[in-house]
């Protein structure tokens, strides 16, 4: 079977995934750390249910009730400038 | 700016809850990343057997309209980019709103199939096409493929043929280790039969009596004809796979296979035929990256379509004053969508002081939302009861 693109932000493919899992990577954290699947700038909107199918699948093991790819913020692609016009400093929020 | 409660998302759940808190007396707002106001419901479009045509856009329109007599405070093509605690809700474009209530009616994204070649020009997922077809009236090819077999594919499959475009069929993914049940010929039977009773449209009712045959549906997994059976003059293959989209700067061909009565692909049997667009359709799921940024707590719930957060049946989250509605809660149709709103909405109402008899207003607002389930006629997840059961279970057994 050829082989296909799983995170289309950073072009990381099956392969390179189920490469990474037979290396150790279990969780959706370790791949992302790995292979950058998940990281690209829509924080994996489209790759994570692939991810969580393909790890379940191969692990053998349920899909965790949380997922421990955490959303970070921005949630979505903010432009530098907008950010600066806010004029804001947000470091000390969270 | 301070308000006393800001509802992130402008489609019917959002909007429903808008104009219930805003009836009431509360001030809102409404925030929303597209120029128009509708969210899902502006591709929707086909008759329900009872109740005539469903139009989404209109359904929108007069949303919307409610939104802007009550004088809600609506912020289109503004991204929420964060929530930061007891509340701030931050907008791309540098707004800063200040809430004790925030109501996440955030709605689902689409779920992907992976085949080789679909990141392709050309290829899109099915709700793009619906959007584009439906709503901006462009046909997304003159020559369509679809890929994954489902109450929603089949549905804009039918659409894009009454706008005149050619759906050349309807096929099953590639057979992939880890998509086994939509890639597999005798479970996409069973699944299709379930339609049967609830589908909303001639279209749809029709693919699920074709299938519904107990006898039937235990054959026909090895006996259902390769070159698939029309529907509506649309061939509904399912027996065969797309196993590859090809073409240099745009979708020009897909390769298809013959696939075995146990899923597997016969290579012997791979043919290539020209299509200008391909659209994917692997079902939805609840979109809550700001549940998650805002420290809500999670379960996942197959029948529902993945993570939701949890919720009381108050609806509000595990993060005091942070309520969910619609789709983010588990995917279900439009008009539940508009009762959790509603509900949502009315319990806010009565946090802030504005209800008299509260309790019995929300007791009546819950019961609503049960009635539409009742009455629902898509249904998109196979076993939503259970779903919505271990829903409240996980909420009960954490509180
Ligand atoms: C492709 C598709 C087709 C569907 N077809 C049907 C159908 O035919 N019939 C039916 O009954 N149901 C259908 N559904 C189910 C549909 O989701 C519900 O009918 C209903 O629209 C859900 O309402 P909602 O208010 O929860 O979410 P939505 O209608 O999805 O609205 C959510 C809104 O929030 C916005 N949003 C999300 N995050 C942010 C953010 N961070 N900042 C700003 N805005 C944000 C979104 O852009 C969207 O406009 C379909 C769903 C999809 C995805």
């Amino acid at each position: 079977m050829s082989d296909k693109i799983i995170c289309r932000c950073e072009e990381v493919l099956l392969s390179e995934i189920v490469e990474a899992m037979k290396t150790g990577a279990q969780t959706e954290k370790e791949l992302k750390l790995k292979t950058r699947a998940g990281m690209g700038i829509c924080q994996g909107r489209t790759c994570r249910p692939l991810l969580e199918q393909i790890i379940s699948f191969y692990t053998n093991k349920k899909i965790p009730q949380a997922s421990n790819l955490t959303f970070s913020i921005p949630v979505r692609p903010l432009s530098l400038s907008a950010l600066a016009h806010t004029g804001k400093d947000y470091k000390n929020e969270n | 700016m301070k308000y006393d409660l800001v509802v992130i998302g402008a489609g019917p759940a959002g909007m429903s809850a808008a104009i219930k808190a805003a009836s009431h007396g509360a001030t809102v707002a409404i925030v929303d990343e597209n120029p128009a106001a509708g969210g899902k419901l502006l591709g929707q479009l086909y008759k329900e057997p009872k109740t005539g045509w469903w139009i989404g856009r209109e359904v929108a329109k007069s949303l919307e309209e409610k939104v802007k007599r009550l004088g809600i405070d609506y912020f289109p093509e503004n991204e929420v980019w964060a929530i930061f605690p007891q509340w701030k809700v931050l907008l791309n474009h540098g707004e800063e709103l200040h809430t004790d209530y925030i109501l996440l009616a955030t709605g689902a994204a689409e779920k992907a199939i992976p085949v080789p070649g679909w990141t392709i020009p050309g290829v899109m997922s099915i709700g793009a096409a619906q959007v584009l077809n439906n709503f901006h009236r462009v046909n997304p090819g003159k020559r369509i493929a679809i890929i994954g077999i489902d109450a929603l594919s089949l549905t804009v499959a039918n659409e894009l043929k009454l706008s005149g475009a050619q759906v050349i069929g309807i096929y099953l993914p590639p057979p992939d280790d880890f998509l086994d049940r939509i890639s597999n010929p005798q479970q996409m039977i069973a699944y299709l039969s379930s339609l049967a009773d609830a589908a909303p449209n001639h279209f749809l009712k029709f693919a699920g009596k074709v299938t519904q045959n107990e006898f039937i549906q235990k054959v026909s997994a090895a006996f259902y004809p390769y070159r698939g059976m029309k529907i509506w003059g649309i061939p509904l293959f399912l027996r065969k796979s797309i196993l590859e989209i090809e073409g240099d700067k745009q979708a020009e061909q897909i390769k298809i296979a013959k696939i075995s009565r146990d899923g597997l692909p016969e290579m012997e049997s791979v043919k290539t035929i020209q299509v200008d667009c391909v659209c994917i359709s692997g079902g939805l799921y609840p979109l809550s990256e700001l549940a998650s940024a805002a420290g809500c707590e999670f379960a996942y719930i197959n029948e529902l379509g993945g993570h939701i957060p949890l919720h009381s049946q108050e609806m509000e989250t595990t993060q005091t004053g942070i309520f969910v509605a619609g789709n983010i809660t588990g995917i279900e149709g439009a008009k539940i969508a508009m009762a959790q709103g509603e509900l949502a909405g009315t319990v806010v109402s009565d946090r802030l002081g504005l209800l008299k008899s509260g309790t019995a207003i929300i007791k009546k607002a819950q019961a609503r939302v049960e009635k539409a389930r009742e009455n629902a006629l898509i249904k998109f997840q196979p076993d939503i009861e259970k779903g919505r059961e271990l829903a409240v279970q996980f909420w009960d057994e954490r509180t």
